[in-house]
């Protein structure tokens, strides 16, 4: 769990060219949105990219999204979710 | 006023900056330091040819001390290429699916209106004009129809950027010269094709004149593929009184005759070409009237810029400029000291 946050922290900066943030300057547990790293959003656009891209999942419900997006903790465990045991 | 050009003319260093020039056949611009205009959440989502954009509108206004704008209307040939061709190549990578939405919305003509809009909170009208070579001149057109009308001032300009890519696909159909050619020496290699530029220029315009006015537009006409004698008489028509002359001659053989027939009519006036300086590109058009707007308010020519030692006149009171695309789209507008 702790590899898959390491990992997100750093394809979220490079999908969304956060130029002065570094992986460990992100909270697991802080909102993405709003506070925190201040996304918008289109942000929240890239990030369902990212999702798809990178680990081949689809979040067709808009609803569920704003639940999955909340943190870097709430996507790594709706990741590993979706990973075959 | 305010550019980012392939010279030194966003931070006022135009008559002290030497003359950028370059025998790669492109002319790229000079950018300047965007934090001071863009905030940083802003700025890591814009490409190229969109900070460009903004910063030269912001720093137009800030120039011209108008505060707020009316309308916001700009010319442009081809948008953000970044953008575009970032889209369409993730179009292709993952196969129509999983598609980013900002390359997308940033490739559309309108999205450096849209940002000037958002970051002065301006909700005046908001039109970008997408017309080949007549591209500035339409809006130009448009912002000039709206003053017209009763508009106070409009934020009017262009903006342009040349990509690896869209060099390339140019120079495959004949618009760069083939062997290397340096720009500063651009009129004595008469061959087919130009040198590639870009840039991104911004007028404040205002149905009176200012204490910050530059220069008074006062005659402007655009001419779609005019014969020779078409062409001939609409330059007679406005020679007269004209102290020096703009031109946006590009060292292109194909289209010189054009050139060569505005200088049997405006024979005796002093001339200057321009695209030495900023290249050729769909609203290079709009370099050229910044830099007339510039010499008719400073009375003064940057020396540097035009080593072939063209007597001037002592004073310059009336401004005639001519370019064309590709011998395509003409125009001739007419500049007069306020």
């Amino acid at each position: 769990m702790e590899e898959l946050k390491k990992k997100l922290k750093e394809q979220i900066i490079e999908a969304l060219n956060l130029q002065d943030t570094k992986p460990e300057d992100i909270d697991d547990n802080a909102p993405l949105f709003g506070e925190g790293l201040g996304l918008d959003s289109i942000d929240s656009l890239e990030l369902m990219v990212l999702l798809e891209r990178q680990y081949h999942i689809k979040v067709e419900d808009p609803r569920e999204g704003r639940k999955i997006l909340q943190s870097v903790q709430s996507m790594a465990e709706f990741i590993q979710s979706k990973q075959p045991a | 006023m305010a550019a980012i050009s392939p010279q030194h003319t966003f931070d006022g260093e135009m008559f002290s900056a030497p003359l950028v020039h370059t025998d790669s056949n492109l002319l790229s611009c000079i950018e300047p330091d965007y934090k001071p205009f863009i905030p940083g959440n802003s700025l890591r989502r814009m490409t190229r040819v969109l900070k460009m954009g903004l910063t030269t509108a912001l720093k137009c206004m800030q120039d011209s001390g108008l505060g707020t704008p009316g309308p916001i209307v700009t010319g442009t040939g081809k948008g953000s290429l970044q953008d575009t061709e970032k889209f369409i190549r993730e179009i292709e990578q993952y196969k129509e699916t999983a598609l980013n939405p900002t390359p997308f919305i940033q490739s559309t003509y309108n999205s450096v209106n849209g940002l000037i809009a958002l970051q002065l909170k301006c909700t005046d009208y908001n039109n970008t004009f997408v017309h080949r070579g007549f591209s500035f001149e339409n809006a130009l057109l448009d912002s000039i129809m709206l003053l017209a009308e009763g508009a106070a001032n409009t934020l009017t300009g262009a903006f342009e950027e040349m990509t690896a890519e869209h060099f390339y696909i140019k120079s495959r159909i004949g618009f760069w010269k083939t062997t290397p050619t340096d720009s500063s020496a651009l009129y004595s290699h008469s061959s087919p094709g130009s040198v590639a530029g870009e840039g991104a220029t911004f007028f404040a315009l205002t149905a009176t004149p200012t204490p910050k006015s530059y220069a008074a537009i006062t005659s402007f006409r655009m001419l779609y593929k005019p014969t020779a004698a078409k062409l001939t008489a609409i330059l007679q028509q406005y020679r007269e009184g004209v102290d020096l002359v703009i031109n946006g001659r590009n060292g292109d053989s194909n289209h010189e005759h054009y050139y060569q027939a505005a200088d049997t009519v405006l024979t005796g006036i002093p001339q200057l070409p321009f695209k030495h300086l900023c290249g050729e590109y769909d609203t290079a058009g709009a370099f050229g009237l910044w830099m007339a707007a510039h010499l008719l308010r400073s009375q003064q020519i940057p020396t540097q810029w035009f080593p072939s030692g063209t007597k001037l006149p002592a004073q310059i009171n009336r401004i005639l400029l001519y370019n064309h695309f590709y011998g395509e789209q003409h125009s001739v507008i007419v500049l007069e000291k306020t």
